[in-house]
């Protein structure tokens, strides 16, 4: 039995002259929570939108499920649910809207059950009913969230999915990701918390200037320190400098 | 103890805003050739203009002027031409006070292709008073034409910051009416062209000289040839206007600055329905539901909320607030591990899930139109153009200007173009939503994640395009039938299956060709028109070429066959709109992700830029580009010198073709180079667009 739901090997994607991935290694377990973190800049994001087809890497592989990711895009999109971070949505649309349109794209009938499930459980009672242009971050990450799951995908890609909710609907949600995984379902999020990869990951990556510095299960990546300290070990070697900013409490 | 001043120096401050519009400018030269494109063209009108002062008529002068600044005004509120424009909503948090910000933002609006070009076209001003009155005069019909410049340049950024930040659905189809109106009544001008040529050649009839004399662009010349008193009356009235202009400005300026809108914001706050009820404040917290913020912007964040009256949070919180207090009984209710029943898409994915099998089935692809993703996105389209503040400016201004194209003739008794309305709607319709893709943001990486999606996309926005369009071009045209029954109507009958079947699909290609993204999809308003002149023309290529055969065929053609151009223009127009649609499909299915790497600003990289310097790797390696530089650069030879410049301004030379010929002969020699020149420009274009991005 393949236990990887997803592979990854030497990802690399330049921007101009920058290369904001280079030569990414990335094995996410099936049925698991998969923690991605970094600094800002890393290459998390950029890492996440060549996994799900969003951008075209310029080198490497992604193995999703057993099959080539590259050769077979449209395999890829049916297993995958997929919430991107800073993305537009269709802004006119209601979030109710929103997914009756997703279920309409992905050609799933009788969605109308699932869709008024997703609202309850996601407390979308109120969001669901307003144009997305104007709703908050926070809605907007769970009428997302509810759309990556409408399809009831093999493998979820959220991009800082707890970004800006607040923490009753941030404990919503973490149940119904607990629930994915439980059904076998497998997660990979990208986010800058350390204590929800703690609580909530089973492995963890670390991407720092678009490589990966450090992976595996998280209490090994975390050691006796704990993951924060352990990140701050990791990247410390480029963090901010160390001025004391006088000038700043002189006035 | 007096603080110092934290405000930036006026000097300083308007210093920094011209060099950061220079700036701007000189970076949207170098990677886009529309605006080079526009100034070429702008030149043209202008060199024209100066021509015609030399010989031409006072009054018809002044009457070309003000036509001038005022589609200087409007026009950029239509075509995207306010795009690179400073405004003072992106300097509120900077320490530069209303005085020297106005100053600064005026200063900063002079530096651009459109003011640089209206002021060589209104010099004609002063070359009219030279040839006619001599040296003093002209000094005279220079400093108010200066005026009249200043006037336009107010003008201009008062219309960017009051008409074009118009929100909302009312403020969409006013603008959408006022634009229109504008451009119609400029229009409809063309189309009583025996009058025209009357005007040129002897100028206004008597009554319109007496009404021109209260126009400011009557102005400047009036003051030329004028007594000392009057002429100093005149251009203090310039002078007068510019300073309310200017005025107004910094009204709008300085509300800008302290409220972030020229005008009241628009609300976004509504009341709470019964089942979200506030709970009194003094009430206690029976949960920690109390201390929730709200979940969304609606709801002011402190505000406590009874558990009672938010069900589905309180709920939540009501099992328990860690998230390790997970139990699968009562957990989440909804199946997250059933595929769809029956779903086509995605009917290979398993059923019990856990454990994942060894290798997942591949789920049936789509390979033909999938009738429900298109329907999908025909009804997300529809909402958009019921919702969207811009598409619904856009469909206003193709109806009004339609409209008016083909109506306002009739007060000239010139009833032909009277079945044209529907027509001519769609075809402005069309032209309209040649940037829809870019003013939808990034939401394309919805069809794009979406198997099958690239198809729907295309598709049903094209269908969406014409489930609005069709109404309203049969319905104007059958009023413009009614109202001229004595005008032959085949014509438009032809022509406007033509226009809506490739107007359908055209846009669609160059919105996916073009992408300008729009800077707020959220909330963008008409001063964020992301339209420019190129795709506005590309979008029109289609349908006309559509037209042409069936036009031909009524025009031209033998009686007997006359009554088929209906269907003849059908047929080219489902010719040209399938076309469209197969190159919407290949950009979008081979270029998708560059798509929408342009239609966001935060991801796109920013395109390479082409070298200043002769590099001959670089155009090894970048070979499409290359040629489209050279089409780019050599299709302006055929179009303007030997094709435009021959036919407009009857320009001879031993180079130029055209010349050498007579009559008809050299007519269709010129429209020939026209052809190719516009040909030569078409494929240049297609071939930048396709450059890659990285």
């Amino acid at each position: 039995m393949d236990e990887t739901a997803l592979k990854i090997r030497g990802l690399t994607k330049t921007f101009g002259t920058y290369r904001a991935v280079d030569q990414v290694d990335l094995t996410v377990r099936s049925g698991t929570f998969h923690g991605m973190v970094g600094p800002n800049g890393a290459g998390k994001s950029t890492t996440i939108g060549m996994a799900v087809g969003l951008i075209n890497p310029d080198a490497g592989t992604i193995d999703l499920l057993g099959a080539d990711a590259l050769a077979d895009r449209p395999r890829a999109r049916a297993l995958t649910g997929v919430l991107p971070d800073g993305l537009d949505f269709p802004e006119r649309l209601t979030g109710a809207e929103l997914l009756r349109y997703c279920a309409g794209l992905r050609g799933i009938r009788d969605a109308a059950a699932r869709i008024d499930e997703l609202i309850e459980v996601l407390g979308l009672v109120k969001g669901a009913a307003t144009p997305l242009a104007d709703c908050s971050t926070g809605t907007r990450k769970k009428v997302g969230l509810a759309q990556a799951l409408l399809h009831a995908p093999r493998l979820l890609v959220l991009d800082e999915p707890f970004e800006a909710v607040d923490p009753v609907s941030a404990a919503a949600i973490r149940r119904v990701l607990r629930r994915f995984v439980a059904g076998g379902g497998t997660t990979v999020l990208s986010t800058h918390s350390m204590l929800l990869v703690e609580q909530l990951c089973d492995d963890v990556t670390v991407i720092h200037q678009g490589r990966v510095v450090a992976a595996g299960p998280v209490s090994e990546v975390a050691g006796e320190i704990g993951l924060e300290e352990r990140f701050v070990e990791l990247v410390s070697a480029d963090a901010p400098g160390s001025a004391d900013l006088s000038w700043l409490i002189s006035g | 103890m007096t603080a110092p001043s934290l405000a930036t120096p006026p000097f300083t401050a308007v210093a920094t805003l011209v060099r950061m519009r220079a700036t701007m400018l000189r970076r949207a030269l170098r990677e886009n050739p529309a605006p080079m494109v526009a100034a070429l063209a702008g030149a043209l009108a202008a060199a024209w203009l100066i021509r015609y002062a030399v010989t031409g008529d006072r009054h018809t002068l002044t009457v070309l002027a003000g036509a001038w600044v005022l589609g200087w005004i409007v026009l950029p509120l239509l075509l995207g031409g306010v795009r690179g424009r400073l405004r003072p909503a992106q300097l509120r948090l900077e320490p530069i006070t209303t005085g020297p910000m106005t100053t600064g933002l005026l200063a900063a609006s002079a530096v651009g292709i459109g003011p640089a070009v209206s002021l060589l076209a209104l010099s004609a001003l002063p070359v009219h008073a030279a040839v006619r009155h001599g040296a003093g005069p002209a000094v005279i019909a220079a400093a108010g034409a200066l005026l009249l410049w200043l006037l336009g340049l107010v003008g201009s950024a008062v219309a960017l910051e009051a008409v074009g930040r118009a929100a909302g659905p009312v403020g969409a189809v006013l603008t959408g009416t006022f634009t229109g109106t504008v451009m119609g009544i400029s229009g409809s001008v063309w189309a009583v062209a025996p009058w025209i040529g009357q005007v040129l050649v002897t100028g206004p009839p008597p009554s319109a000289i007496t009404v021109l004399r209260r126009v400011p662009s009557d102005w400047p010349l009036a003051a030329a040839t004028a007594a000392p008193g009057p002429a100093t009356a005149l251009l203090l009235g310039l002078t007068l206007l510019v300073g309310v202009g200017v005025a107004a400005y910094t009204t709008l300026v300085r509300r800008v600055l302290a409220a972030g809108a020229p005008f009241l914001p628009r609300r976004t706050d509504r009341t709470p329905a019964p089942a979200e009820a506030v709970a009194p404040p003094a009430a206690p917290a029976a949960s920690p539901a109390a201390a929730v913020p709200a979940d969304d912007d609606l709801t002011p964040i402190s505000r406590p909320i009874s558990p009672a009256a938010r069900p589905a949070e309180a709920a939540t919180v009501i099992r328990g607030p860690a998230w390790a207090e997970l139990d699968r009984q009562d957990a989440a209710e909804i199946d997250l591990v059933t595929p769809p029943e029956p779903a086509p898409l995605n009917d290979a994915t398993p059923g019990p899930p856990a454990p994942p099998p060894a290798a997942v089935p591949v789920p049936v692809v789509p390979t033909g139109l999938q009738r429900g993703a298109v329907v999908a996105v025909l009804h997300r389209e529809l909402r958009s153009w019921a919702r969207h503040p811009l598409r619904l400016q856009y469909l206003t201004f193709a109806v009004v200007y339609g409209l008016l194209l083909g109506m306002l003739p009739l007060l000239a008794h010139v009833d032909l173009l009277a079945p044209w309305a529907g027509p001519l709607a769609v075809l402005w319709a069309s032209a309209m939503a040649a940037s829809l893709v870019g003013l939808d943001g990034t939401a394309l990486w919805m069809p794009l994640l979406t198997p099958g999606g690239e198809i729907a996309e295309t598709r049903g926005r094209a269908l969406a395009w014409l489930v609005v369009a069709l109404p309203i071009g049969v319905l104007l045209t059958v009023a413009g039938i009614l109202v001229a029954p004595g005008v032959d109507p085949l014509p438009a009958l032809a022509v406007l299956p033509a226009v809506l079947a490739a107007g359908a699909t055209t846009p669609v290609w160059v919105a996916l060709l073009r992408v300008r993204p729009v800077r707020d999809a959220r909330h963008p308003t008409a001063a964020d028109n992301p339209t420019d002149i190129v795709s506005v023309l590309l979008a029109l290529a289609g349908p006309l070429l559509a037209a042409a055969p069936a036009f031909a065929l009524v025009v031209w053609g033998p009686d007997g066959l006359r009554p088929l151009a209906p269907v003849a223009g059908l047929i080219a127009g489902l010719a040209v709109g399938r076309g469209a649609l197969w190159l919407a499909d290949d950009r979008l299915a081979r270029r998708g992700t560059e798509v929408l790497a342009a239609a966001g600003d935060r991801s796109a990289p920013p395109p390479p830029a082409v070298p200043l310097t002769w590099d001959p790797q670089w155009y090894r390696e970048n070979r499409s580009t290359a040629w489209a530089l050279v089409l780019l650069t050599a299709g302006w030879i055929p179009v303007l010198p030997q094709g435009l410049l021959v036919l407009v301004l009857d320009i001879r030379g031993g180079w130029i073709v055209a010349s050498h010929l007579a009559g008809g002969a050299r007519t269709g020699v010129a429209l020939g180079m026209v052809g190719l020149g516009a040909a030569m420009l078409l494929t240049g274009l297609v071939l930048w667009g396709r450059r890659p991005l990285t």
